[in-house]
């Protein structure tokens, strides 16, 4: 347990500079894009109401207060944000290749160390989980600062005022990374967790076969795919709609700790017999 | 510790941030108004078993999210988005009602209710199977509770001629005696000419065999400067009626250079036995419809409904001894003398009615009365309660009235 904390740390260190760089980065875009958005409302209305004439009231009525809500559907907010997803997503791939580049291969060192091969994978697949609730945590806490912003520029009566939880309600697009119950949290979360177990195993395919493992991946990829959707595809096929909704969600999830264990126990059994430095 | 504080600040972040979340949506979700039912006159026991359906949307910001809600006697109950109560599935009433009592039977048997039928005796099922669209492989899927012995009885037939069908679709299943009959629509193409259909089959339940089918009228949807649409008058999806009630609309069609219009030429009203299988035309003079869904027929007298302004007037008709009652008007408040069509219907002898819409400048009638004489019952309105956050800038649309 010592050991597997050990490498946890040691390896978001690792990317504790990209991670503190994307934050920045995404931080820098949505505050321009809330001066930027806040602005041009604030200049609409003063066209609207000086010089098109409009009362106040009926220009509310026409084009609605100004909240968080309607700047965090522009591009402002969704290209950083799925710059961060698409960060994550090379970084999958990453995190192991980058310990067999360079002079001293890393993952000979790694691999040397004296605690079971498997908390590699471990700490591997939890940094992965802490940089993306990371971001999604660090997104959580700028979206009232950036409400702060909004409200220095646009006077209050043009403003209304939405709770947290409206904001995001707004991003339906981003439902997935801003489930809106516990258990939802869980329930992605849980599916991602999977979705990079099997990515893993078939990485670790590839670096312990080399080309033939390319195949050997895809198609391990391909079978825990399959065998996830398992129950969902028989339900329509062969059973004809047999299940009620609840029981294969309960079927799902049983389906998806299978697959998980078949792929930590793969990943076991590559780290141990067959990897190659 | 020094090496640590990286990750154990992300954690903490993550641990606050997403924590605090959750406990604030969770504290803080009363955010919706709370819709009631006033009274404004009769008798409030008239609504308790009444829930209308509906959904919320707040419009002063430009955000457009609608929530879905039902409105009882004893308020307002939002529903949650959370994937839990999407996967338990939200029937209707009815079907829920079916689902929790015959649990085995209900499987994979999807929420439409008149694929569905129930008396005492039995709870039926029928469904058309087509496989794939270009095959025309039609057949029907039925299965038979028999309720005393709780034995299911599931089996497949082909369509009768159904290679000469585009689409079927199921409409309505009843059972009389030992035999089920299953009202169809169908799309027929013969000789490249498409014409469509209501069809009714007999089939005996002790042989699972097709011993009759007929065409119980045939039409052909468009033609030139003509549209003709035939329409099974509503009803309670599951019940057990002895009679079909059709009605065919003819509508003419003018096209000018930019726009169609239809007006109703002729309209007729059709009686089905379903057992005699004998036609009978209803005839009441002065019966202009149009094109309106509000009629129902609740097995045994139909009640005729169309708006004419702000009233709803309602002609009922019993199917016995084919009298025609007193028409009687139900006024509904709207805007500017004109309203949206509401929703309606019956259940045991009592009409329900209620507005389709309401926002802050129109109010959303809730009125029960007798069916047939129209006497008014009970009168309310949808109101805001007075606890709530007012918000003047809101849409509330109203879809459908169960009663339990």
């Amino acid at each position: 347990m010592k050991n597997y904390l050990k490498l946890v740390n040691f390896e978001f260190n690792r990317i504790a500079k990209l991670f503190a760089v994307l934050l920045g980065v995404t931080f820098v875009i949505q505050i321009v894009g809330v001066i930027v958005q806040s602005r041009y409302y604030l200049s609409m209305a003063n066209e609207l109401i000086y010089e098109g004439m409009l009362s106040k009231v009926k220009f509310l009525e026409n084009y609605g207060h100004m909240s968080l809500s309607q700047i965090v559907i522009s591009m402002w907010f969704l290209v950083p944000i799925l710059l961060c997803v698409a960060a994550v997503g090379f970084y999958i791939f990453l995190i192991w290749y980058r310990d067999w580049v360079g002079k001293n291969t890393f993952i000979y060192r790694l691999l040397m160390l004296p605690t079971t091969r498997l908390n590699i994978f471990f700490a591997k697949i939890t940094t992965i989980l802490i940089m993306t609730l990371g971001l999604v945590a660090s997104q959580l806490i700028m979206l009232p600062i950036e409400t702060l912003v909004m409200k220095s520029i646009v006077p209050k009566e043009f403003i209304m005022d939405i709770t947290l939880n409206q904001i995001v309600i707004s991003m339906p697009e981003l439902r997935f990374i801003f489930p809106n119950s516990p258990i939802e949290l869980v329930i992605f979360y849980g599916a991602g967790v999977l979705a990079v177990s099997i990515v893993f195993t078939a990485i670790l395919m590839e670096r312990s076969f080399k080309w033939r493992g390319i195949f050997a991946g895809l198609i391990y990829s391909a079978v825990a795919v399959g065998l996830t959707i398992l129950p969902l595809l028989l339900n329509v096929i062969v059973f004809n709609g047999f299940f009620y909704t609840i029981e294969l969600f309960v079927l799902e999830i049983i389906m998806g700790l299978l697959v998980l264990a078949g792929s930590i126990l793969t990943c076991r059994f590559l780290l141990m017999k067959k990897i190659t430095v | 510790m020094k090496k640590y504080w990286k990750s154990t600040a992300i954690i903490f972040v993550i641990v606050v941030s997403i924590g605090s979340f959750y406990v604030n949506s969770a504290t803080s979700a009363e955010h919706y108004p709370k819709f009631v039912i006033q009274t404004l006159s009769g008798n409030a026991q008239e609504i308790k078993p009444l829930i209308i359906k509906g959904s919320y949307a707040d419009t002063s910001s430009m955000t457009y999210v609608n929530t879905s809600l039902a409105i009882s006697a004893k308020g307002t109950t939002y529903e949650s988005r959370s994937i839990l109560d999407e996967l338990v599935g939200n029937p209707p009433q009815e079907i829920k009602r079916l689902q929790e009592k015959y649990r085995t039977f209900m499987r994979g048997k999807g929420f439409s209710g008149e694929l569905l039928f129930e008396n005492k005796k039995f709870l039926a099922y029928a469904n058309v199977d087509s496989g794939s669209i270009k095959s025309r492989n039609h057949k029907f899927e039925i299965s038979v509770l028999t309720k005393e012995d709780d034995i299911i009885n599931s089996f497949k037939m082909d369509v009768p001629k159904g290679k000469e069908m585009d689409y079927l679709h199921v409409e309505d299943v009843q059972i009389i005696e030992d035999k089920l009959y299953l009202i169809t629509d169908n799309i027929i193409s013969n000789n490249d000419k498409q014409y469509e259909e209501k069809h009714i089959y007999t089939i005996d339940l002790a042989t699972k065999k097709i011993i009759d089918h007929e065409a119980i009228i045939q039409f052909s949807r468009s033609q030139e400067h003509t549209r003709i649409d035939v329409q099974l008058v509503r009803t309670s999806p599951t019940k057990a009626n002895d009679h079909l009630i059709l009605l065919k609309t003819e509508n003419k069609v003018s096209e000018d250079m930019e726009t169609t219009s239809e007006e109703v030429v002729s309209q007729e009203i059709i009686s089905y036995n379903i057992e005699t299988k004998e036609k009978e035309t209803i005839n009441i003079p002065g019966l202009r419809l149009g094109g309106n869904q509000l009629s129902f027929y609740d097995g045994s007298t139909i009640y005729f409904m169309r708006l004419d302004g702000r009233d709803l007037l309602v002609t009922p008709y019993r199917l016995a001894d084919d009298t025609v009652g007193q028409t009687y008007s139900i006024q509904l408040s709207g805007e500017k003398g004109a309203v949206s069509e509401p929703i309606t219907t019956v259940i045991d002898g009592k009409l329900y009615v209620a507005s389709s819409q309401m926002n802050a400048d129109l109010n959303a009638d809730i009125i029960v009365a007798d069916a047939y004489t129209g006497k008014t019952l009970f009168k309310g309105q949808v109101a805001v309660d007075g606890s709530s956050k007012d918000n003047s800038q809101f849409d509330l649309s109203l879809y459908k009235l169960f009663v339990n």
